[in-house]
C-alpha cells in the first residue's frame, strides 16, 4: 500500500514552512548560490485556509489513481510506492488536474519545459513523497509544530480499527 | 514577558488577545498548540479568524477599536460574581475600591454593542480566566497598537492580579515582543527615560551613578520617543526642532505611520545619518550612510521575548569587496572623535561594563551565557548557580516602591479617526508570516520572497469583494486621507466585512502611507490599528500589473541595484 | 571541504530560537541552517529560520548590500559618494559638534536598533547619546 503525507487542521498554523521545504528538497542546495531567478518556486503541497481550517493538502498517492486513468500520454504511474508524473512525458492537457478528487495536482510552467517561443510550458506538478531526497518527505521534517506525519499501512489499519470499535459502541448504545 | 515562553505549554488556560502568534512568532504559536494538545482552556480575543481563534474554546471576535471596554466588562464580571482572590488583592495590591467603582458601568449588556460580542459570551470567558486556576494572557500588538494601548495593558493587568495569576510558573501577561530584539534595546536603555537595566534617567541617585561611572556631566530630562520626531521637525519652535538625526538599523521611511509626514520630516533635518547593511528608504534622504555588519557577520547578546539573553556568533567575516565595520566599533569611533573617547576590543568588555552598571543583569556573563546558553534576567549574581529567573513578581512581589501593584482604573475611549462616508472602511495593519519588519533582510532572500512578493495583500471579507465587484489576485486602490497605495485583493472569511487588514512589509503596497500617527500618549505607539480607509477597484488591470512591475523596477535602482540584474517578480 | 557547526540566534523575532548553522570557513560561507535545541524553540524553526539567512550573500533582490561609507559631498540632493572611514567619522563628528553647540544636546536624536545588532551597540549607542551628546533623545522602534 502507498504511504502519503497528511496534515492535522488541529496542528497547523498555516505557516507554509512546508511549502518552502519542499522547493528546497527538489531544487537541491544550489539555490542559496545561484541567480534568484535561475530555479523554479512551484511547491507541491498547497496551504490552504479557511474559516474552519489551514493545513497543506496534498498527493493521497491513491492506489488506483484518478489522475493516472485519464492521463493520455502514459506520464503517471506508481513508482516505489508513490505515484510519480513523468514531466517529460507530460502533454499539459490538465485532464489529472481535473480528475484528481483532492486538488492536489496543480499546472506549474517549470523553468527546465519551454515552449517553442522560450516561453515556461506549464505541465502537471504534485508531491512524489520526495522519491531519492535523504531522510523522506521534507515538509513533515521541518514542520514546527509537527502537524504533518506520513500515513503509513499499519497507521491505516489502526484508524480503521479504532473506528470499527466506535461503530460496535455507538450502536449499542440506547 | 512576566513568564517564559517554555511555560506557555503549562498553562491551564490561554487568554490570547490581540495576539497573532502564528504569524508574528510561528514558534510561540507552537505552545499555544501544544499548552492545547496538553488541555489547556483557549480563549481568543482577535476580531480576525486568527490560526489560534481556530482551535479556541471560546473566540470572542471583538469589534476593532473595542478592547478597554471588554477588558473592563470582564473585570467586572470577576466582580460580580465574586471570582476574585481577595487574599492576594489585599496583600499585594492598592487602588481595588476605584477600580470596583468604575467598572460597575461596564456590565456585558452595557458593552455587548460596542464589542459586539453576548453578553453570554462575556461572562463564560470572564468565568472561565477566573476559575482555571492557571491562567496566563498573552498579548501582541493587538493591544499595543492603538492611542488607547497602555491603559488597555493595565486593564489585562488588572485582571491577573484580582484573580492572583501572577508569580507563579504558567500564569502572569506576556507581552509577546515583535522584533528580534526589541527586548535588548529596551534592556540596554535605548530609551528616552531609563538607562540601562530600567533605570529612570530622572532618578538623582541613578544619574549620579552613571555619572561616576561614565565620567561625564549627564542630562536628568527625559528625551523625546522617536514616534514624535516629525512632530520636533515640522510643528515646534526653533529652539525645540530636531536638527541632526542619527538613525541605526531601522527605516522610519517605510516602518513609521503616515509616511508622506515622514518624509517631509526627514528632508527638513539638517543631517541625517544611516547606519545599516542595506540600502533602505531612510537612506534616500541620508546625508551620511556608514555601513556594518550583519547578523552573522559579529558577535553579540540578543534578548529575547522573555526576557532571555543568548549569544549570536560570527559566523563568516563581511564580503571581501565590503569595507564594513562592526556597529559598536563606528560609534566608538565617532564618539572619539567628538572628544568622548570608547575604546573597546570585543563586545564582552561592552557586555561586562554593562551588567556591572545593572543590578538585574549582573550574573549574565558571557561565561554563563556559553555554559547555559539562555539566561533570563533578573540574574543578580555571577555565582554560576544563578540561572536567572523564568517568570517575575514571586510571592506577589512588584516592582513599584510599596512592592504593591496598582490597580489602574481607566475608560474606553474610542479609536481616533473612525469611519465616515468618505472611507466607510477600517484598516489594521499587520504581519507576513514569511517576510521581516521592513524586509531589507527577509525581501533579500530567495524563498522567502518567493513565497510573498510586491504588492502584498489586502485582506477582504468576500461580501465586501463582492459589493465592489472585485476577484481574488485583482489589484486594487486602497486610499485614506493621508495617501494610497496599491495591493492585491485576498478574498477571506477570516476577516469582518467593516475592517480590511494589510501586512506592513511592502513598499509597493505600502500600508503605511495611509496609517494614522496618533500615538498612544505614554508609550507613544501609533494606532496602527485603526485607521479609516476607502478600497476602489481599478478597471485597467493591465495599466495596474503594469504599474507594479514598473514601480519594482524603479524601487529596486533607487536602492543600487544594477540595471538588467533579474530577481524583481511582482509575483 | 572544512564544514564547521556554530550555533547562533535568530534575528527574525522575539522568541530567540536558536540554529545551528553550516559554516564553509574556508570559502566564508554559509551552507544550511537547521534548528538546535533553545529553551524557547526546542529544535524548531519556522520558515524564517530555516530559510531567512542567503540575503547576507547579497543576491540583490529588494536592495543593495552597503559597502562603503558615503556622503552626499554637494549637500541635500547630490550623490552620495564613497569615502574613507576616517573621513566619515570626521565628518559625522564635526556636524554634530557643530549643531550641539550651536542648537544644544536636545537638537540632537540617536535611535537604538531592535534588529541584528545586538545588546552591545544599543548600550553603546544610548551611552553615545547620553554622555557624549548629552541628550535623552534615543529610542528604538519598538513599536513597529
Amino acid at each position: 500500500m502507498n504511504s502519503f503525507v497528511q496534515g492535522d487542521p488541529l496542528l497547523c498554523i498555516g505557516c507554509r514552512t512546508c511549502m518552502i521545504a519542499c522547493v528546497v528538497a527538489h531544487e537541491g542546495k544550489r539555490i542559496y548560490e545561484i541567480d534568484p531567478d535561475g530555479y523554479d518556486f512551484h511547491p507541491k503541497l498547497k496551504v490552504v485556509k479557511t474559516w474552519l481550517v489551514s493545513v497543506p493538502v496534498q498527493c493521497k498517492h491513491c492506489e488506483n489513481p484518478a489522475c493516472q486513468a485519464v492521463c493520455q500520454s502514459g506520464a503517471i504511474s506508481t513508482v516505489n510506492g508513490a505515484v510519480i508524473i513523468d514531466q517529460d512525458k507530460c502533454i499539459g492537457c490538465k485532464a489529472c488536474a481535473d480528475a484528481c478528487p483532492f486538488g492536489a495536482v496543480r499546472m506549474a510552467a517549470l523553468g527546465f519545459k519551454t515552449n517553442p517561443d522560450g516561453t515556461p510550458r506549464a505541465v502537471a506538478n504534485k508531491c512524489d513523497l520526495c522519491q531519492g531526497v535523504d531522510g523522506g518527505p521534507a515538509c513533515k521534517r521541518v514542520c514546527p509544530t509537527a502537524a504533518l506525519r506520513l500515513v503509513e499501512r499499519e497507521d491505516v489499519d489502526q484508524i480503521v480499527a479504532r473506528k470499527r470499535v466506535n461503530s460496535v459502541l455507538t450502536s449499542l448504545q440506547p | 514577558m512576566s513568564n517564559g515562553v517554555h511555560e506557555i505549554e503549562d498553562a491551564a488556560l490561554l487568554f490570547v488577545f490581540g495576539y497573532n502568534g502564528a504569524d508574528s512568532h510561528p514558534i510561540v504559536a507552537r505552545r499555544i498548540v501544544r499548552a492545547k494538545q496538553k488541555g489547556a482552556t483557549i480563549i481568543c480575543c482577535d476580531p480576525r479568524r486568527i490560526e489560534t481563534a481556530r482551535i479556541a474554546d471560546m473566540h470572542l471576535q471583538l469589534r476593532n477599536g473595542s478592547n478597554l471596554a471588554l477588558v473592563n466588562s470582564l473585570a467586572h464580571v470577576i466582580i460580580e460574581e465574586g471570582l476574585t482572590d481577595d487574599a492576594f488583592i489585599a496583600a499585594h495590591s492598592t487602588g481595588f475600591e476605584e477600580l470596583k467603582e468604575l467598572v460597575k458601568k461596564y456590565s456585558p449588556e452595557a458593552v455587548s454593542e460596542r464589542t459586539q460580542i453576548s453578553p453570554r459570551d462575556i461572562r463564560r470567558a470572564a468565568r472561565l480566566y477566573a476559575t482555571s486556576g492557571r491562567s496566563m494572557i498573552l498579548y501582541g500588538m493587538g493591544v499595543c497598537q492603538f492611542a488607547q494601548a497602555v491603559n488597555v495593558v493595565k486593564g489585562l493587568a488588572n485582571l491577573a492580579i484580582m484573580t492572583g495569576n501572577f508569580g507563579r510558573w504558567g500564569v502572569g501577561i506576556g507581552p509577546v515582543r515583535g522584533q528580534n530584539n526589541v527586548q535588548g534595546a529596551c534592556d540596554m536603555g535605548a530609551l528616552p527615560n531609563s538607562y540601562p537595566g530600567y533605570q529612570n534617567v530622572t532618578v538623582p541617585e541613578i544619574q549620579a551613578k552613571f555619572e561616576k561611572a561614565w565620567g561625564v556631566k549627564l542630562p536628568n530630562k527625559a528625551g523625546i520617543p522617536l514616534t514624535q520626531v516629525p512632530h520636533y521637525v515640522l510643528h515646534e519652535p526653533e529652539e525645540k526642532k530636531i536638527r541632526a538625526y542619527y538613525i541605526f538599523g531601522e527605516d522610519p521611511a517605510q516602518s513609521d505611520p503616515d509616511l508622506p509626514e515622514v518624509r517631509e520630516a526627514l528632508s527638513k533635518i539638517e543631517l541625517v545619518i544611516l547606519q545599516d547593511i542595506y540600502m533602505n528608504k531612510t537612506g534616500q534622504f541620508a546625508d551620511v550612510v556608514l555601513p556594518s555588519t550583519g547578523w552573522n557577520e559579529h558577535d553579540g547578546v540578543y534578548s529575547c521575548c522573555d526576557r532571555g539573553f543568548q549569544r549570536i556568533r560570527k559566523l563568516i567575516d563581511p564580503p571581501a569587496d565590503a569595507d564594513v565595520l562592526t556597529d559598536w566599533d563606528i560609534i566608538s569611533r565617532i564618539s572619539t572623535a567628538m572628544g568622548y573617547p570608547m575604546k573597546y576590543s570585543n563586545t564582552e568588555e561592552i557586555w561586562n561594563e554593562v551588567i556591572s552598571l545593572c543590578p538585574s543583569f549582573v550574573g549574565a556573563t558571557y561565561e554563563k551565557l556559553e555554559k547555559y546558553g539562555n539566561i533570563q534576567w533578573p540574574c543578580r549574581s555571577t555565582d554560576m548557580s544563578d540561572k536567572g529567573t523564568s517568570f517575575l513578581h514571586k510571592d506577589g512581589k512588584f516592582a513599584n516602591p510599596d512592592g504593591k501593584d496598582r490597580f489602574s482604573s481607566i475608560d474606553w475611549q474610542p479609536p481616533t479617526e473612525l469611519e465616515n462616508d468618505e472611507y466607510p472602511l477600517i484598516l489594521s495593519t499587520c504581519r507576513e508570516v514569511g517576510h521581516y519588519s521592513v524586509r531589507t533582510m527577509s525581501g533579500n532572500c530567495r524563498l522567502l520572497r518567493n513565497l510573498e512578493d510586491e504588492p502584498g495583500w489586502v485582506q477582504m471579507n468576500p461580501e465586501l469583494c463582492e459589493e465592489l465587484n472585485v476577484k481574488h489576485g485583482e489589484l486594487v486602490k486602497i486610499l485614506s486621507k493621508r495617501g494610497s497605495c496599491v495591493a492585491r485583493c485576498l478574498p477571506t472569511d477570516r476577516v469582518k466585512k467593516q475592517a480590511v487588514y494589510m501586512t506592513y512589509q511592502w513598499w509597493i503596497g505600502a500600508c503605511n502611507e495611509l496609517t494614522i500617527a496618533s500615538l498612544d500618549p505614554i508609550s507613544n505607539t501609533p494606532e496602527y490599528k485603526y485607521c479609516a480607509c476607502r478600497v476602489e477597484k481599478i478597471a485597467d488591470q493591465a495599466w495596474a500589473e503594469k504599474y507594479v512591475l514598473d514601480e519594482y523596477s524603479k524601487i529596486r535602482a533607487d536602492m543600487g541595484i544594477e540595471v538588467g540584474k533579474k530577481g524583481g517578480k511582482a509575483a | 571541504m572544512p564544514v564547521k557547526q556554530i550555533q547562533s540566534t535568530c534575528a527574525y523575532c522575539g522568541a530567540g530560537c536558536q540554529i545551528m548553522f553550516s559554516v564553509d570557513q574556508e570559502a566564508n560561507k554559509i551552507l544550511e541552517a537547521v534548528p538546535a535545541q533553545g529553551r524557547t524553540n526546542d529544535g524548531t524553526l519556522c520558515l524564517k529560520g530555516h530559510y531567512g539567512w542567503d540575503y547576507i550573500n547579497d543576491p540583490q533582490i529588494l536592495t543593495k548590500r552597503l559597502k562603503k561609507p558615503m556622503i552626499r559631498k554637494g549637500g541635500k540632493g547630490s550623490p552620495l559618494e564613497p569615502v574613507s572611514w576616517d573621513e566619515a567619522v570626521r565628518y559625522v563628528a564635526e556636524r554634530l559638534t557643530n549643531i550641539k553647540n550651536q542648537y544644544g544636546p536636545d537638537s540632537v536624536m540617536c535611535t537604538g536598533s531592535a534588529r541584528g545588532p545586538g545588546n552591545e551597540p544599543n548600550y553603546l549607542m544610548q551611552k553615545f547619546a547620553r554622555a557624549a551628546i548629552g541628550t535623552n533623545n534615543v529610542d528604538h522602534c519598538a513599536r513597529i
